[in-house]
């Protein structure tokens, strides 16, 4: 547990706060929704319903996490969002082809949702249509994918965002800038298993440190693919949702938790994990948690 | 007729395909280059060039090798943070499946940025002594010479800072690095090196590679010495896409030969061709490998 000597950006989008020094805010939480096929919105909204409940128990926030697979369901999904999630509630989008993209900012415009979106993600694949979407229609945060081919090391996550490893024109944070997207979070980029997978996690404070900004990852994905696992069946779901203190305790700002079902055990072992760096946070740096941090309101 | 080969110097250009790299990471599949050593291979071969390289597709020639090298960081420059080691291999399974691609008769470049200009092109936090730092950045790249001499034909040391100055400690300096090696080496300093010739030559190498086409005037400047080497000739532009005929290029070897007469080994690019487009850097390969042919035959 420690602090970090460069100052640590709070930024703010809707009703959440993220970043700062470790104790000061909750660690946030992006519950996926991935949807198989045909969206289900009934069992969405249970599963979104219940995730806010746990949010405002815990005082951990809550963003859930759309993936958007096919371009058919962007309207729908879309749809949803505005219907369902309170007015200042953001949520994110998370889509890896680059056409439903546009068309999801496209239409995510013209449902006045920009404000409330964290566009997931930026990364060495975006092309010049890509920008210009981005451009046109931006978004109120995203967040970039420091995922370095080249090298998978800390240093390298910190290359793609300084300088594009020469995969890019420039680098993935003056990319961001340019389109004009002030608000950024940097995820470390998970590997798979054997790929120096625990790079990701060691990134978080050496990214934090060198640009102040809120960092995380999707730890959880490197636990899916962890087939030794498989021989320990009972084990998996508890390694998987424990997996997610790693970020916290490595002075990290916000957890992609994997599947939005597993946060009846994920927000109580985050906010157990917020509470004791707290603890030693605010004794030894004397870091003030918020009124809404799960140290405020259990003890 | 002296058999000379035409070559490369290193660096070939590829277009690397960025989206495909992103859906190997978010389906958590092996990152592999392969596909674009291949590409920079055959283009090569296709030219018909006798001597190739591996294209160095991967980095920039500085980074590719001080991303592998401990003491070693990359910003926007490449940082020097700690004491430089030698961890593992740099490049050697890329020289190891060129080798599967290529015939017998295809000869092979393993191609070494040199001390010196990895010293020049680094921000030392740390040595805050130029010639220390040199001298471990040759110790370290020793050890890649040594393994790469398994697998290639020719080691070529890139040193393209030389043509500014050559240290007063540079002819130790490549001899630290290539002292005890068994295949042939190579030394390319590209720029002008009309006021370092006499340094340059007392470098024990076999090869001198110089940027002749784009600084004819080195033919001038050479021949005010007598030359103790053989000479790669630097025969097409590689900062211009302009790809040259190949009357042009014959008509260039032969001033070359005016000058040098049987010590030219090699004919090749001026440099690396890295920042040319792909259409025109093959162009250029096929016109010289046509030129050579027209005046040494095959």
């Amino acid at each position: 547990m420690f602090s970090f000597t460069k100052e640590q950006k709070i930024l703010e989008i809707g009703n959440i706060k993220i970043g700062g020094q470790p104790g000061c805010l909750p660690t946030l939480l992006f519950g996926g929704l991935f949807f198989k096929g045909e969206p289900d919105f009934k069992y969405a909204k249970i599963q979104i319903e219940n995730m806010m409940n746990l949010s405002k128990q815990t005082g951990n926030p809550a963003i859930p996490d759309f993936f958007i697979k096919k371009e058919e369901y962007v309207e729908k999904i879309i749809d949803f969002i505005d219907e369902i999630l309170p007015i200042n509630n953001p949520f994110s989008v998370d889509i890896i082809e680059p056409s439903i993209k546009i068309k999801t900012l496209e239409y995510i415009d013209e449902k006045k949702l920009l404000s409330r979106t964290i566009f997931n993600s930026i990364h060495i694949g975006i092309k010049e249509e890509e920008r210009k979407a981005l451009q046109n229609h931006t978004p109120e945060m995203a967040i970039i994918v420091a995922f370095n081919p080249k090298d998978k090391s800390p240093d390298g996550k910190i290359e793609i965002l300084q300088n594009g490893a020469n995969l890019t024109d420039k680098g993935l944070l003056a990319i961001s800038k340019e389109i004009g997207i002030k608000k950024l979070l940097i995820d470390t980029a998970a590997m798979a298993p054997g790929d120096n997978s625990g790079a990701s996690i060691a990134a978080i404070p050496v990214i934090k440190e060198e640009y102040g900004l809120p960092t995380g990852c999707a730890i959880h994905n490197v636990v899916e693919k962890s087939n030794w696992l498989n021989n320990f069946k009972d084990a998996r779901k508890t390694v998987d949702v424990s997996s997610n203190i790693n970020i916290p305790l490595f002075g990290g700002d916000y957890a992609i938790m994997g599947p939005i079902e597993n946060s009846d055990l994920v927000f109580p072992i985050i906010a157990w994990q917020d509470i004791m760096i707290s603890e030693y946070t605010q004794e030894y740096f004397g870091i003030e948690p918020i009124t809404t941090h799960p140290r405020r309101i259990f003890f | 007729m002296v058999e000379v080969e035409t070559t490369v110097i290193g660096s070939y250009p590829v277009e690397i395909d960025n989206n495909e790299l992103m859906d190997s990471y978010f389906n958590n599949l092996n990152i592999s280059w392969d596909k674009y050593i291949k590409s920079a291979v055959s283009d090569m071969i296709d030219a018909g060039i006798k001597y190739i390289s591996d294209g160095q597709t991967r980095d920039p020639f500085v980074n590719i090798f001080t991303r592998k090298l401990k003491g070693c960081r990359i910003r926007d420059r490449t940082e020097v943070i700690d004491k430089i080691e030698y961890v593992s291999p740099i490049t050697i399974e890329d020289q190891k499946y060129v080798k599967t691609l290529i015939s017998n008769d295809i000869k092979l470049i393993g191609v070494i940025t040199g001390p010196y200009t990895l010293t020049k092109s680094s921000n030392d936090l740390f040595y805050k002594d130029e010639k220390e730092l040199a001298f471990d950045f040759a110790k370290a790249l020793k050890q890649e010479a040594k393994h790469l001499e398994e697998y290639v034909d020719l080691i070529s040391i890139d040193e393209p800072f030389f043509s500014m100055k050559v240290p007063d400690y540079g002819k130790e300096l490549i001899k630290k690095l290539i002292q005890g090696l068994k295949c042939p080496t190579r030394l390319h300093v590209c720029g002008d090196v009309s006021k370092v010739i006499s340094e340059i030559l007392d470098i024990p190498v076999d090869i001198l590679s110089h940027e002749f086409k784009a600084s004819p005037k080195l033919f001038d400047s050479f021949k005010q010495y007598k030359l103790n080497k053989n000479i790669c000739l630097g025969s097409v532009r590689s900062d211009n896409s302009k790809v040259e005929s190949v009357s042009e290029i014959i008509e260039h070897i032969n001033k070359g030969i005016d000058v040098f007469g049987d010590k030219i080994s090699q004919i090749a690019p001026d440099c690396g061709q890295r920042m040319l487009p792909q259409e025109s850097a093959l162009q250029k390969l096929k016109n010289l490998v046509k030129a050579g042919e027209e005046i040494y035959g095959r």
